[in-house]
């Protein structure tokens, strides 16, 4: 930290409590919000912790004039977790922030239009943000981390505030979206239903109404916990629309998309092609997309296990897992192709015996029972339209249509 | 594939091994930052019933069923909504100084009310109990404000409380449900005890490993009590949700007390029991799916030899795989693993059935003794199965037994399958 006289940090912090004043006085959120961005790490910003943690008595000089002491409820706490910022103090930093974001909201909801809205964009923000990096502290002591969660619970009053029928209640999906970031982090992602039913089903909120920016976040998230449930069709929907409304220049955000969209288009029958996984590096799906193509169940086992943390994490693994039935299925498919083409009368007929040695070749070593078994399950599921002649250990695929297109539907489990 | 002399006899997992505390060293596991808490501590939902909030004070208050029922609060959300018992919260904890097995004032009390167990009477007596049969009941609404240490019982004497239940278990003098309804009630409470002292310690785990089992071999003997089947299916219902609750608690007694390199000898089989609970969970609801449970497991749970198989046995009953399903349940189950997937065998069983009906060659009826095998039940009670199902059986030229198939009349049974044996797994349910 630079050398800071007294004079210049008692100048630094008068400044910014005029321009914190202004702000409000001139119902100027664009400079409100730029006063509030505590890890945003502006030079301003910094230079002021530096003034803050030279001068030392800010509270004073907050108390000296009427235009800033109207604002102390809010000002104190934030400049003190301005300081204890700069100084590392993660965990007072948040607590601090959380007494000044509560002050804020209190102020916020007495001013009538919506201006001070980009405002409560940054706290909402920085309220999730200083709580992961709070808990990080606290669990790196030892301790309980629970800031996080805490800031859950603040965010919905923000909600709370912000569900009425003035023009303020647009901001209440990127409050959603804060929170649902929050749930996913810390994995309680089943208390985002009350929120998602707030939005789909209240009347006060349209959602067309939303910016843009909010709706695509929204979408993702909501498509995200459609793919953990394994409602394919609706993730789909989901996916697909936060993935044609993003921002193509969002290259990182598309990626994020498609990390989802693509094992749902996959249970759905639906490969994408090289080319998008090479463009948004999506290397991890290449074994798998390239399994489904050649029906070769080595490599989908091969793909699911090197890529096997990613996927769990990222909740897809057993989505991924069940792409196996299809795998089998091509296989078969690829046989009967072969079959088609030395002698067109008897391709119809796929003997088990040729399905184990295919597997044989592919150093899947498999019972002649167990194909039989498999072969009824995918003619159970439609995924093959024929019979199993169980004496003469052959299946018979249908002559019309012997491998039904998915057409979109998952496969009925 | 599991050394099979493993279950000559049925398996002891809980053994005082466990005591010693993280014993084995396991080349696997990788140091992971202790980032325990994170199961811990959650704020209630905003949807709790508000006219509990004067009854829930300082720690554990539990909700009766129909609470949670009115709540909304399912099976999986309940993980997290509830402090459970057995996490420790920032409410200071109590001391307990109780000496025995019963507090002495519960005692006195019960005794004039009668209000004692068949297990609690002195030579039958219901006015009369003693201090070495009388064990404290589970209270539903403390909180940790009004209990006094005389009442609470400490360490050493919560241990041999449930030594003593345990060995109630044995006992053939009573039918199951009466012991197993004394159990779940006292075990419920040294689960309290232990709460409200914020007992964490390896001695915890120990205990907690142990209440878990009791549950799981209930899970397993309740279903063949042949006692008045509504209070018997409601005792099971019940059971199942103090098993997943007390399982909860011992995956968070497992993080607070994890140490780098070295994990508790039966952590991995705990763990792979949920997954197993899990098997047949169809999350439509947003609820807490199985993919997020997996991310938070420790490395070392993850590649462990229980999980691997519990995994497996998910990924066959997801694809319907029934040929290997059966396989690697008769080849690597152990004891617990089993009582719990006993509950969805048979519906694997009638899956297999469908599918095989469905697509089989109608001149090829298939044969009975390869399916029975497969599946592994015996001949006579896979017809019994296949009648359930609404299939007829026949037999060929040869008299073998078949079943017939593109049957149109297959459904699946409505109400609970009869028990059939598991051909080859006898010996492991003695």
């Amino acid at each position: 930290m630079a050398y800071v006289s007294m004079g210049e940090a008692h100048r630094r912090i008068t400044e910014y409590l005029e321009r914190f004043s202004d702000a409000v006085l001139s119902q100027d959120g664009a400079a409100l919000r730029q006063l509030l961005a505590v890890s945003f790490n502006s030079p301003a910003l910094l230079s002021l912790a530096d003034g803050l943690n030279v001068f030392q008595d800010a509270n004073r000089l907050i108390k000296q004039s009427d235009k800033y002491v109207q604002h102390s409820e809010i000002l104190v706490p934030l400049l003190r977790s301005f300081q204890s910022y700069r100084l590392g103090h993660l965990v007072d930093a948040y607590t601090a922030f959380e007494k000044s974001a509560n002050a804020f909201i209190q102020e916020f909801r007495n001013w009538e239009s919506a201006w001070a809205l980009e405002a409560l964009y940054v706290i909402a923000y920085e309220i999730r943000v200083l709580a992961e990096r709070a808990d990080r502290e606290l669990a790196s002591n030892g301790k309980t981390p629970e800031k996080l969660k805490g800031a859950g619970s603040f965010l919905m009053k923000v909600f709370g505030v912000l569900a009425g029928k003035g023009p303020k209640r647009v901001g209440a999906l990127y409050v959603t979206c804060q929170l649902f970031k929050i749930y996913f982090k810390l994995g309680t992602v089943h208390l985002c239903r009350s929120v998602i039913r707030s939005i789909e089903t209240a009347r006060i909120f349209d959602f067309e109404e939303f910016p843009a920016r909010d709706k695509v976040t929204y979408m993702y998230y909501t498509g995200r916990l459609e793919v953990l449930n394994e409602n394919f069709l609706a993730a789909d929907q989901k996916l697909s629309y936060a993935i044609t409304h993003c921002n193509p220049d969002h290259e990182a955000n598309t990626r994020m998309i498609l990390k989802y969209l693509i094992p749902v288009k996959l249970s759905i029958g639906i490969i994408p092609k090289d080319s998008l996984l090479e463009k948004y590096k999506l290397v991890e799906y290449r074994d798998i997309v390239q399994a489904l193509r050649q029906g070769d169940l080595r490599l989908l086992r091969c793909g699911l296990q090197d890529h096997e943390n990613r996927f769990l994490r990222s909740g897809v693994y057993l989505v991924l897992e069940k792409l196996e039935l299809q795998v089998y299925r091509r296989l078969i498919k690829k046989i009967y192709i072969m079959q088609k083409q030395k002698d067109p009368n008897k391709a119809h007929q796929v003997k088990l015996e040729v399905i184990v040695k295919a597997l044989k070749w592919l150093e899947m070593d498999m019972d002649i029972d167990e194909v039989e078994c498999i072969v009824a399950i995918l003619i159970y599921k439609n995924l093959i339209k024929g019979y199993f002649a169980h004496k003469s250990k052959v299946v018979v695929l249908s002559k019309q249509d012997p491998f039904p297109k998915l057409n979109g539907k998952p496969i009925n489990s | 594939m599991m050394d099979r002399t493993h279950r000559s006899q049925p398996k002891n997992s809980s053994s005082c091994t466990a005591t010693a505390a993280a014993s084995t060293s396991n080349s696997n596991s990788k140091f992971r930052p202790n980032r325990a808490k994170s199961l811990k501590n959650l704020n209630p939902s905003p949807t709790r019933n508000p006219s509990y909030s004067g009854r829930i004070s300082g720690k554990t208050s539990d909700l009766t069923d129909v609470e949670e029922r009115n709540n909304k609060v399912g099976p999986q959300e309940a993980l997290f909504e509830q402090q459970e018992e057995g996490d420790p919260s920032n409410a200071p904890s109590i001391i307990g100084t109780c000496p025995f097995m019963c507090p002495v004032r519960e005692r006195a009390q019960r005794e004039c009310l009668q209000d004692l167990a068949v297990f609690e009477r002195v030579d039958g007596n219901p006015r009369r109990t003693s201090s070495s049969l009388a064990v404290k009941k589970f209270c539903r609404t403390i909180s940790t404000k009004d209990v006094k240490a005389a009442d609470v019982r400490p360490l050493p004497v919560l241990d041999g409380t449930l030594k003593y239940l345990f060995e109630l278990l044995d006992s053939s003098e009573h039918p199951f449900e009466v012991i197993h309804d004394f159990v779940f009630d006292r075990t419920r409470s040294i689960r309290q005890d232990l709460s409200m002292q914020n007992i964490v310690s390896d001695q915890a785990i120990w205990m907690y490993e142990k209440m878990v089992k009791f549950h799981v071999i209930s899970h397993h003997k309740l279903r063949r009590c042949s006692g008045d089947p509504h209070s018997i299916s409601s005792m099971h219902h019940l059971n199942v949700e103090q098993l997943t609750k007390s399982l909860r608690s011992l995956y968070n007694l497992y993080d607070i007390n994890r140490k780098p390199d070295s994990t508790y000898e039966n952590e991995a089989e705990f763990h792979s029991l949920y997954v197993l609970l899990h098997l047949a969970s169809r999350s439509h609801s947003m609820g807490e799916s199985i993919s997020v449970w997996f991310h938070r497991l420790p490395p070392s749970v993850i590649w462990s030899k229980e999980m691997y198989f519990a995994r497996r046995l998910l990924r066959f009953f997801r694809i319907g795989n029934f040929w290997r399903f059966f396989c690697t349940v008769s080849a690597e189950a152990t004891y617990m693993q089993f009582c719990i997937i006993e509950t969805f065998i048979n519906e694997v069983r009638a899956e297999a059935l469908a599918c095989i009906n469905y697509g089989g060659y109608k001149l090829h009826p298939y044969p009975l003794a390869l399916l029975s095998k497969i599946l592994k039940m015996k001949e006579s009670d896979l017809e019994s199965l296949c009648n359930a199902c609404g299939l007829e059986t026949s037999v060929d030229d040869m008299g073998s037994k078949v079943l017939p198939t593109k049957q149109t009349s297959f459904c699946h049974p409505q109400g609970d399958f009869q028990n059939y044996a598991f051909v080859g797994l006898e010996e492991l349910l003695l």
